[in-house]
């Protein structure tokens, strides 16, 4: 099952990618740059030009399992495409958040340098043991969130069991409380505090539902039903009908739903079905490519602004 | 070079606000006292010859029959200040402010005036104030301000704003020796102000400042050059690793780890530094290091807030919840404005189930950071630096 999720292909490798080997060819042009990723013989080749000089690059990491971004790597730097695949566009677009960029040379066209922390949490989070003891060590790269990302010491685990040794099961998630999930999950999703810190504002925030999640008002730290995982099962792919969701909102806003620590959650006055549908709008981010859950769970009011 | 000597600012009298037209008040006068307009129409030709003993004299008189004359405080105050006349300058931008609140160039040179009589403390206030009314309006001005403004956090302790204040000139690439010596100051966390560094202490910080000021401006290879240099021919003076480490902390948390690390080397004691280097492994995720660190930064210095906060964030995320939030909510009673605390506390309070206390600090870390908000970021740029 996990092997077939998102997460497990949150990097894809040379010679694994079906996003590149189903689209040989794509570009984009924008001002006087244009921009194209090529691939042959499961080699893709990233290359910008002004019309009188090119830059090319083979892609090594594509991060991403339908929307894609490309890291590479120049002369001990890392950069990131200034273009991605977005599956909407069927082609490529400008990497969400570098609108505002306007590049003035073919090297600030072809990406933007990440800084070390930058690139050691790219690999970190879309990859599994890239980061050892705080280092980035891409030699030891596993493509993609693997058991291990999550579950400290599963590899030891995998080994033990193999004799019948169950002693070094890792600690379950779900022993843990929903703040404490919200901060876990949010080492990559974002979680509330990194959003916080860093001053983030605007539509693009839909993107880091821990950040979003906890600032909802039925938001509990130690209400499992709230939890990240008492509607995500990360095994799996994600589920994406509405009403599938159902079954845990009633969890706490149906009669018969056991009282929250600050007392019974109301009822919904007009439905008891599809209530995602309504109190987590789906948002559209800049450039429209990309459409996320808004996780910020809430009545929602015609034409009020996006509540951040 | 004058640049940093400059002892007025640049405002000239179209820097004014918009004052009220000068009338005389009703006032005893006898027939032979000169009238307010009179007296205003000498001090203003006195003024203008450079006479000014007489055109002080004269603002003087005309603002005993008319206090509330603006322009008459405003150009006294000014003259008073070229002359060095610092106690009676105050006074007269005092004046001045009371009548005109939110001027700009009054509040500046109030500012400078305090610097010169060593109140340090109103004086950063009024350049600050003046800075945010856009006193900073050309770039002499600009460069006065942020100047003494860099001085006077390094004097009041304030090392890490002092360099904040100082990168603007990096940023310009406007540079000399006295600017050099003033961040090394900061730089090494010494509270003096560059005029009153003996020697030995400029040679030193003015290499130590050399190191910073390139790194400020973006040339990273240049800087770790010129500190290299630094630590070579200073291997033990204080400080200098662990402001280093802070510079390099928010794009490469490794290096910036491996500086706090011998800035400890040097000085076991150092309680920012076992803060720094606490906070900077909890962001690494490794808590029970950080817990040790934080526990001996909270020893050395149990009135530094961030010293509590790092020591409160390692117990949370070593599991005691109880004890975090007692030594967060003490962190939070000695710094109620910082933005970390607020954050920590709204998790240790939604740990333990407090969720009216979580949702109140998840308010108030948001309203903090209404000042600082920004466009979230592209799809690489992380950010994790902490918010001091």
């Amino acid at each position: 099952m996990q092997p077939d999720t998102p997460m497990a292909h949150a990097v894809e490798l040379p010679g694994a990618n079906p996003v590149l080997e189903a689209h040989p060819e794509l570009s984009f042009k924008m001002g006087a740059y244009t921009w194209t990723v090529e691939t042959r013989n499961s080699q893709s080749v990233y290359k910008v030009t002004d019309g009188t000089g090119s830059l090319s690059l083979p892609i090594h990491w594509s991060f991403g399992a339908q929307a894609q971004t490309w890291v590479f790597e120049q002369d001990g730097k890392f950069y990131e495409s200034i273009v991605s695949f977005y599956p909407a566009a069927n082609n490529l677009g400008i990497t969400t958040g570098d609108e505002q960029i306007t590049p003035q040379t073919l090297q600030e066209a072809m990406g933007r340098e990440l800084t070390p922390m930058d690139t050691k949490l790219c690999f970190g989070c879309h990859a599994s043991n890239a980061v050892n003891s705080g280092k980035l060590t891409l030699t030891t790269l596993h493509p993609g969130v693997t058991c291990a990302h999550c579950h400290q010491g599963a590899l030891d685990h995998a080994t033990d069991a193999a004799s019948a040794d169950f002693s070094t099961t890792p600690p379950r998630l779900q022993d843990m409380t929903s703040e404490s999930v919200s901060n876990f999950c949010g080492q990559c999703h974002r979680s509330w505090e990194t959003v916080v810190r860093n001053g983030w504002r605007g539509l693009p925030d839909v993107r880091f539902q821990p950040y979003r999640l906890a600032n909802s008002r039925c938001f509990n730290g130690t209400d499992p039903r709230i939890s990240c995982i008492a509607c995500h099962d990360p095994h799996k792919d994600l589920v994406r009908s509405d009403a599938s969701y159902d079954s845990r909102c009633l969890a706490c806003h149906a009669a018969s739903a056991k009282p929250t620590s600050t007392g019974r959650a109301r009822t919904c006055p007009t439905a008891t079905s599809n209530c995602v549908g309504c109190h987590m709008p789906k948002v559209t981010l800049p450039g429209g490519y990309l459409h996320f859950t808004d996780h910020q769970i809430r009545i929602v009011k015609a034409g009020e602004p996006f509540p951040n | 070079m004058i640049l940093f000597a400059i002892a007025a600012l640049a405002f000239s009298a179209s820097a004014l606000p918009q004052s009220p037209s000068p009338t005389a008040q009703p006032g005893p006068q006898s027939s032979q006292q000169p009238s307010f307009d009179q007296l205003r129409a000498d001090a203003d030709a006195a003024r203008q010859s450079g006479e000014i003993a007489r055109a002080s004299d004269l603002y003087a008189h005309a603002l005993l029959i008319n206090p509330s004359w603006p322009d008459g405080w405003w150009y006294l105050g000014q003259l008073r200040y070229s002359v060095d006349d610092y106690v009676q300058a105050v006074d007269a931008f005092n004046h001045y402010l009371s009548l005109m609140p939110d001027a700009a160039p009054a509040t500046a040179l109030r500012g400078l005036c305090e610097f010169e009589l060593g109140q340090f403390e109103p004086s950063l206030r009024d350049v600050q104030h003046a800075l945010a009314l856009g006193a900073a309006d050309d770039s002499r001005n600009t460069q006065i301000l942020r100047y003494h403004e860099g001085q006077l956090l390094t004097r009041l302790g304030r090392f890490e704003e002092a360099l904040t204040a100082y990168g603007y000139f990096a940023r310009q690439h406007i540079s000399n020796d006295e600017l050099l010596v003033a961040i090394g100051l900061a730089t090494l966390r010494i509270p003096q102000l560059p005029k009153d560094a003996d020697p030995s202490q400029r040679d030193v910080s003015a290499l130590a400042g050399n190191a910073v000021f390139l790194l400020l401006s973006g040339d990273k290879p240049s800087a770790a050059q010129a500190f290299q240099a630094f630590t070579q021919r200073y291997p033990a003076v204080a400080n200098a690793h662990y402001t280093w480490g802070y510079l390099l902390y928010p794009t490469d948390q490794d290096a910036a780890i491996a500086e706090f690390r011998r800035e400890l080397a040097i000085d076991s004691g150092n309680a920012i530094d076992h803060t720094m280097l606490a906070w900077s492994l909890l962001m690494e995720n490794n808590p029970s290091e950080a817990l040790s660190e934080a526990k001996k930064a909270a020893e050395e210095a149990p009135t530094l807030p961030m010293a509590q906060l790092s020591l409160g964030r390692a117990l949370l995320e070593t599991g005691d919840v109880p004890q975090a939030t007692h030594v967060l909510e003490t962190a939070l009673a000695l710094d109620t404005q910082n933005l970390e605390i607020h954050i920590a506390l709204a998790r240790a309070y939604s740990e333990s189930g407090r969720d009216d206390d979580a949702r109140r600090e998840r308010r108030a870390s948001l309203d903090l950071t209404q000042k600082i908000s920004k466009p979230a970021p592209a799809m690489g740029q992380q950010g994790a630096a902490p918010a001091q």
